[in-house]
């Protein structure tokens, strides 16, 4: 079975205006495969995905599926082939319910009426079958990413699927979630599906797929087994630089007797986080490691004031301040890039100059406004700084890659040349290049003094930066460790059992 | 570098077609009545007539609250209470400008409270019901059309109020000089509408206020967490909409002289809606034009001029104005607008290759 080739890509180019796409690629895959697709932003992924889809027209080359040529038109055709995708941001209606949502547009029906019945059970069945036992007559919204991108899944799958493709289905998802998911996914491989697997955490290529296919640039690099290629030669190849040259990163070098920039005292809100004390001196870098919904967004929510802490207090540069809201801690030198970039970060249809701008501005009030030369001048100075990658300041920011995103509303923050900044997920979701970069950025302004709090899910980025790594579970900080002595494993055994199962070297 | 003239991009504008469809207006307008663009001075009044001033005359009161609407729809959402607000405005004014019964019979140029209160109660009060507008939607939460719906319905009740269901008129000529007398060789409406217009742009785009409501208007949440007062951008959007309504009840009031409940400002929350989309600004908030508001609103009013031109009746008149607003509409629309810079553009580049050869 594994050797049968389900779908067969040949020779494909797309050209868009000015810039070739998709040189010459190739692409097979088997029933019975995980297939990660790999690459850089741009590298071409989705652009390959999106002929498949029928979103893009190649302007050469040929599709076979099950040995017969296909053209898919759109992304309905294609799903009429039984070619289904599930995208990073769920595609699903959240006020419908998860029953109406993976039969929406081809509910059953019975004399001429919607057959509830049938409906919800058989969506009971179908979650059952990813091991999820829910209530699907509740609206979507009230369930978890996770169990959405579930719903999706298996939306995209009972649509008598023999393709599926998950673009970055994993990047909103917790450890156990992924595990989750993976369950799934091999579920499905054992049942004869082809899975297209696209995602920028390499342990999870390795953890899940069979083959792994290269792009750079629009170019194919190559189809590798899991087993021919490690993992430093697979960013090698992704990157065309070695990993050593781009993660060549130097911790930043604190002071034993810097002064505290930001004490936080037993600060907490109910259903929030539970009595979380922390202090930061001066251009250090502490980390926040735990599972998704462990209270490390929270905590830094009632730092800069996005959420409110009816308890505790929190000290500035030693003085104790009264934090309401976001303009409260802005005018204290405070900044904060939050976890959802495109919910609560971009403002997408506002230029790269206006986003920039926009903090700034804010600390200024409205009756002092930057004139248009001042925005250019910091815009420019940003993009420049940054490496954003766009032709000018005036491109709408919704319109950049996640990574340059990422980049634009960290400038907006390093405008204000802040005293503490706080990160939360920076990295996520943007490719390694960018990663390295952000990482880099980061540890160039705790060398200027600057204050950084950086939460990340990925643990050797935590380690690799953090003078200081703060662990939370279950809504409380378990454990404060040193950056340079801990290891991932001595984080993770906390983050699975506590501080206490870990030893005593938790404080 | 410098930019390049683009056909194409202008192809693309909304205000580009809100210029071609006001342009094919008036000239449908000159075809019926070749003498439509004559302009003539009156000595005896001081003022310029013609029908092109008299559009912009009319025009006026939707002009001066669609200002505000357009930043209110730039937030995502929509003022319905603007015409109930107009007629507040004028019942509030009129109040003050009674005469004593015991006194004179009929309504002259005389009034027993000092002018001054007829001018700035009502547009305090129309302030203060904006503010109760923005106080419903940025602490109580509610969806703008909801919480603007409430003032739509009760605000003719509260004209009423005011006036005990009575209308008075007045004769009081400083009040007339507000809808009917002239400045500058023109009607004083124009004068206002101007200043208006002036002091709301300076506003908007001398200030970072207009980019304050766009990256509300986008992304409230974002706005917010980047240390933007968004509550505060509401409560001033809303109150200074009241303010410009109350602006437009008293222009509305002087012309009739008098103070009507129930017609006063009537359906002028969905003509101020539809100068705003007109002008290119998205229901769904964000971007703004308030230059295409303006055109937006003398479009509206040019429609209604030629309706009159054409001798269409009197029943058939919303429905031939439906028709042509639809047209505008739908050549505003992206598929449209998309068509046109396409053909536009492969149009240019068979040009320029042909020139190469």
């Amino acid at each position: 079975m594994p050797d049968k080739t389900l779908l067969e890509m040949k020779q494909i180019e797309i050209q868009f205006p000015g810039v070739k796409a998709l040189d010459k690629v190739d692409f097979n895959l088997r029933a019975g495969e995980i297939h990660s697709l790999l690459g850089e932003n741009g590298a071409g992924k989705s652009t390959l995905i999106k002929c498949l889809t029928g979103v893009n027209h190649m302007d050469a080359g040929v599709i076979l599926l099950d040995g017969k040529e296909i053209r898919p038109q759109s992304p309905q055709h294609a799903i009429d082939l039984g070619i289904s995708t599930v995208y990073q941001e769920v595609n699903l209606c959240p006020n419908l319910t998860v029953a109406e949502n993976i039969f929406v547009g081809r509910q059953p029906m019975k004399r001429g009426q919607i057959d509830w019945k049938t409906i919800n059970a058989r969506a009971v069945e179908l979650m059952a079958r990813f091991h999820q036992d829910i209530d699907v007559t509740r609206p979507l919204s009230f369930y978890s990413t996770a169990v959405q991108q579930m719903v999706a899944i298996a939306r995209a799958v009972d649509i008598q699927a023999k393709i599926l493709i998950l673009d970055e289905p994993t990047s909103s998802l917790d450890d156990n979630e992924v595990k989750l998911l993976f369950d799934v996914m091999n579920d499905l491989k054992a049942e004869g599906l082809g899975i297209i697997f696209i995602t920028h955490f390499l342990d999870q290529v390795y953890a899940v797929s069979d083959r792994m296919t290269i792009l750079r640039n629009g170019h194919l690099v190559g189809t590798f087994g899991v087993q021919e290629l490690s993992r430093v030669d697979l960013v090698t190849l992704m990157v065309g630089k070695d990993m050593d040259t781009i993660f060549n990163l130097k911790r930043a070098d604190v002071k034993a007797d810097a002064p505290y920039m930001l004490t936080a005292t037993h600060i907490g809100a109910p259903g929030q986080v539970d009595d979380i004390s922390i202090s930061l001196r001066k251009g250090e870098l502490m980390g926040f490691a735990g599972l998704l919904g462990s209270g490390r967004t929270e905590t830094a929510e009632m730092l800069f004031g996005a959420k409110h802490a009816t308890s505790g207090t929190i000290e500035i540069e030693g003085k104790k301040t009264d934090i309401r809201n976001p303009y409260d801690a802005l005018m204290l030198g405070m900044a904060f890039c939050p976890e959802d970039r495109k919910r609560d970060g971009i403002i997408g249809d506002l230029s790269i100059r206006e986003n920039i701008a926009l903090a700034v501005q804010a600390r200024r009030g409205f009756l002092k406004p930057l004139s248009k030369a001042e925005q250019n001048e910091l815009a420019d100075k940003y993009i420049k700084a940054l490496g954003i990658a766009t032709p000018d300041a005036e491109k709408k920011i919704g319109e950049l890659s996640g990574g340059n995103q990422q980049k634009v509303i960290l400038a907006r923050w390093m405008a204000t040349q802040p005293k503490v900044l706080i990160l939360d997920e920076p990295t996520r979701g943007i490719d390694i290049g960018a990663k390295a970069e952000i990482q880099r950025l980061m540890l160039e302004m705790c060398g200027d003094g600057v204050s950084v709090i950086f939460i990340s899910s990925e643990l050797d980025e935590i380690i690799r930066c953090s003078n200081k790594v703060i662990v939370m579970r279950d809504r409380e900080k378990v454990a404060e460790l040193d950056g340079e002595t801990c290891s991932q494993s001595q984080i993770l055994t906390i983050i699975a059992e506590g501080a206490a199962a870990a030893g005593g070297e938790a404080q | 570098m410098k930019k390049r003239f683009d056909i194409s991009s202008l192809m693309r504008s909304k205000l580009t077609w809100a210029v071609v469809a006001e342009a094919l207006i008036l000239l449908v307008c000159l075809i019926v009545r070749p003498d439509f663009f004559k302009i003539s001075y009156q000595p005896s009044t001081g003022m310029l007539y013609g029908n092109l001033i008299d559009i912009v005359n009319r025009s006026s009161e939707i002009t001066i609250i669609a200002m505000g609407m357009t930043m209110v729809i730039a937030l995502g959402g929509t003022d319905l209470s603007v015409g109930a607000l107009v007629a507040v405005a004028g019942a509030i004014a009129l109040k003050f400008m009674r005469w004593d019964v015991t006194v004179y019979n009929t309504p002259g140029d005389y009034t027993v409270y000092p002018f001054v209160l007829a001018i700035v109660v009502p547009l305090l009060v129309c302030i203060a019901m904006g503010l109760f507008n923005g106080l419903l939607i940025a602490k109580g939460g509610m969806q703008p059309i909801i919480a603007t719906l409430i003032l739509m319905v009760c605000g003719r009740g509260i004209a009423q109020i005011v006036t005990n269901g009575k209308q008075f008129t007045t004769g009081y000529s400083p009040f007339r000089v507000i809808g009917q007398g002239s400045m500058f060789f023109l009607p004083t409406p124009i004068v206002i509408t101007v200043i208006v217009i002036v002091c709301v742009s300076l506003f908007v785009r001398k200030t970072a206020f207009g980019t304050f409501v766009e990256a509300v208007g986008v992304n409230r949440s974002a706005a917010r967490l980047s240390g933007i007062n968004a509550q505060m951008v509401i409560f001033i959007v809303f109150a200074l909409t009241g303010f410009l309504s109350g602006i437009s009840g008293l222009i509305y009031s002087s012309r009739i002289m008098s103070n009507d409940s129930n017609n006063a400002g009537l359906n002028y929350e969905m003509d101020a809606i539809l100068a705003v989309v007109i002008g290119g600004t998205s229901m769904t908030g964000g971007k703004f034009s308030l230059a295409g508001t303006v055109l937006g609103s003398i479009i509206i009013r040019t429609i209604v001029t030629l309706v009159y031109y054409f001798g269409i009746a009197s029943e058939a008149t919303m429905a031939f104005k439906a028709v042509i607003i639809a047209v505008v509409i739908v050549l505003q629309s992206e598929p449209v607008r998309e068509a046109f810079a396409k053909r536009t553009r492969a149009r240019s580049q068979l040009a320029g290759g042909g020139a190469v050869k």
